[in-house]
């Protein structure tokens, strides 16, 4: 190929480039960004970083990150455990089953509404979420590009999220569900649904989801709360997906979802 | 937050405003440009602490503007649907022409095939060439803007510029044969 004609090329678009007459930045603009973060909720962190960012020229550190990342480590153990708000029942548990991965408790009943799930950070690219873990990736084509890509530093677990006018805050979780438990049993405020002719778990009700670590015990702090929520396998990782959405439109979703090559 | 963080943000914004609403618009933001940057700095403030150490500022809030601009055109169904919603809103800006023609950097003529060919890419390949060139970004700032590897923008890019190329050398040869036509 002739390394001179894309010079050229490369040039001209760059002259393409410099020709546009933009949108300039109108003079409310800072204002409005100041008014808006000044009602935000006063975060430590963020205070304590815009002090450094004064101090070093152009680079901004945040201190905090590196021990959010330990405690993240150690809450994203091995499975999910979502405990189920069932009618009023007083015993804490009364029966379990697990699904790829997924231990589920019956539990008391909780809140009549669950918020919508966390979104995520913007920290990775599909594709490169999908070289860092050792199980196949997929996003949900009616979905399209997700706005955040998060893999838990075990390389176990790759969250998304998207932010959708149609859904809300949409959030899939997929994990590697290599993991066995025996009984697998019906209950209360959870259903069987399929997706693309495979089984499914469609919880209903607003539910507590908990991480466990490797030795089975909860970390209480990830607690919260998950509202409509389908959860399907698709080979050995399990999806998990969240949010404000009906059974019907999960599962339209869930059988939307392509292999990340 | 105190007086001085203020301040300081005050200033990041002021000077990071232009390339973020150039960035915006090029990647189809429309009239809504403003607004999508105005987004992304509240954003950008609240998800600080999700920032890593030592990446730049800049390529961090270019690529929330991106997603914030992407998000403008969800409502458009389809993701196909949704890039072209997109390229309508950048186009005109690549399209206009100077009051004063003497002020044109590129021939009309090679101005429109250059558009016209940009509009042919596929999204991926318009996306790349738009940061990488028409931007002015570096080959980090492109990978970062786009959440794509490093060696994913390096292809795309050489790709991009070899269709490119082979569309306008298409359309130039076209126009040679018909001036020949004419001719004979």
């Amino acid at each position: 190929m002739a390394e001179g004609r894309y010079d050229d090329l490369v040039r001209d678009l760059a002259t393409l480039g410099r020709g546009i007459d933009p949108p300039v930045p109108s003079e409310g603009l800072t204002t409005a960004v100041m008014d808006r973060v000044a009602a935000l909720p006063t975060p430590d962190r963020p205070v304590n970083a815009w002090t450094r960012v004064l101090r070093r020229t152009g680079r901004w550190v945040v201190d905090s990150v590196e021990s959010r990342r330990r405690r993240v480590a150690l809450v994203f153990g091995a499975v999910l455990l979502a405990l189920l708000a069932a009618p009023p029942v007083r015993a804490a548990v009364v029966d379990w089953f697990g699904f790829g991965g997924v231990l589920v408790e019956q539990g008391p009943s909780g809140p009549g509404a669950a918020p919508p799930p966390p979104d995520v950070a913007q920290d990775w690219s599909v594709s490169e979420a999908a070289a860092a873990v050792d199980f196949t990736l997929s996003v949900p084509e009616d979905l399209g590009d997700p706005d955040g890509v998060e893999v838990s530093p075990d390389r176990r677990l790759v969250s998304m999220s998207w932010a959708t006018d149609e859904d809300g805050l949409v959030r899939l979780d997929q994990f590697d569900a290599r993991f066995d438990f025996s009984v697998l049993k019906r209950a209360p405020g959870v259903f069987y649904a399929a997706v693309g002719g495979t089984d499914a778990l469609w919880f209903e009700e607003p539910h507590e989801v908990v991480l466990l670590e490797p030795d089975g015990s909860r970390r209480t702090e990830s607690a919260r709360l998950a509202g409509h929520t389908l959860i399907w396998l698709d080979d050995v990782t399990t999806m998990r997906l969240e949010g404000d959405l009906s059974l019907e439109r999960a599962v339209e979703i869930a059988e939307s979802c392509v292999t990340v090559e | 937050m105190r007086g001085g963080d203020r301040d300081a943000y005050a200033e990041l914004v002021n000077r990071h405003a232009p390339v973020a609403i150039r960035t915006a618009a090029l990647l189809g933001a429309g009239g809504e440009a403003e607004d999508v940057v105005q987004e992304a700095f509240v954003k950008a403030y609240a998800a600080l602490d999700r920032f890593l150490p030592g990446a730049p500022f800049r390529s961090w809030l270019l690529r929330i503007v991106a997603n914030e601009t992407h998000n403008l055109h969800r409502a458009s169904g389809r993701r196909m649907a949704r890039e072209r919603r997109a390229w309508e809103q950048s186009q005109p800006l690549l399209l206009a022409r100077p009051d004063d023609p003497a002020e044109a950097l590129l021939s009309l003529e090679r101005q429109s095939a250059l558009v016209r060919g940009v509009a042919r890419l596929s999204p991926e390949h318009r996306q790349v060439v738009t940061c990488r060139y028409l931007l002015d970004l570096d080959e980090a700032e492109t990978a970062a803007v786009l959440g794509w590897p490093r060696g994913t923008v390096k292809s795309r890019l050489r790709r991009a510029l070899i269709k490119l190329g082979d569309m306008l050398d298409t359309e130039a040869s076209r126009d040679r044969t018909s001036e020949v036509t004419q001719g004979g």
